[in-house]
């Protein structure tokens, strides 16, 4: 199946499932933003997913191993003690660059832990959008020692 | 033995919960290579009772067999939380835990 087909099929979905009325609704990113999920750049995807903004570099902490030995699974931690409506984030050396995005509401705790694939060193972003409509940005960079994209 | 683990603790009023599913995560490159479909989990939702705790879409860059942990707020011991994640080819998984 291929991007098209899915997202099609995510609409699809969509429109099958009954809504809700939570605060936190399931908000499928990839289909309100198909394009940021294809840019290359970080700045095309910040650009695709929520315009032209200028994120404050404050309150927001990227957490990852200085040297990571397995690019196959890096361990990011996402943390602010921000009001967030979402957290986006990104890294500027795989193929593309948006790795996720959290939907947020206010019984979230940004304290998110994942694992990642990293092609080689590079730089983690994540974007911190407020519940006050300002934007904020936490880097980390990080060297890895074997590429996690290659399989 | 499900799909997923799931670990969740109340403490505080703050619901920690860690995470792991086993997926393959295949990126359009490692798929070509290998001449498979790409196939990665697109989206997490996580929900207790009806409503939702945690939410993410995802892309192919989370490691093979992800794991992942998330705290929120709102939510009681003995409250069942549900996690469910969808893949690219549309598959859809669904497990739940007892918060602890």
């Amino acid at each position: 199946m291929n991007r098209r087909n899915f997202i099609g099929f995510g609409v699809l979905a969509m429109a099958t499932l009954p809504a809700t009325l939570s605060a936190l609704s399931a908000i499928d990113f990839r289909k309100e933003k198909p394009d940021a999920w294809k840019a290359h750049t970080v700045e095309d995807a910040i650009k695709a997913l929520y315009g032209d903004i200028k994120p404050e570099a404050t309150g927001v902490k990227v957490k990852a191993p200085k040297v990571a030995s397995n690019g196959g699974a890096v361990p990011v931690t996402v943390k602010s003690d921000l009001q967030a409506k979402s957290v986006a984030v990104l890294q500027n050396v795989n193929p593309e660059s948006l790795v996720c995005v959290y939907a947020c509401d206010e019984n979230s705790v940004i304290d998110y832990m994942f694992k990642m694939k990293m092609k080689k060193s590079g730089t983690i972003t994540a974007i911190v959008e407020g519940a006050d409509g300002k934007f904020y940005k936490g880097e980390i960079s990080l060297e890895v020692a074997l590429g996690g994209c290659e399989g | 033995m499900g799909n997923m683990k799931i670990k969740a603790k109340e403490k505080n009023g703050v619901v920690s919960v860690k995470c792991m599913a086993k997926h393959e995560m295949l990126t359009y490159d490692q798929a070509k290579k290998k001449g498979k479909e790409a196939n990665f989990i697109t989206h997490i939702t996580a929900k207790v009772g009806d409503k939702v705790v945690f939410d993410v879409s995802t892309s192919q860059f989370w490691s093979k067999n992800p794991q992942w942990k998330f705290k929120f707020k709102g939510a009681k011991k003995g409250d069942e939380l549900t996690i469910t994640w969808t893949d690219l080819s549309g598959k859809t998984v669904t497990e739940s835990k007892k918060i602890k």
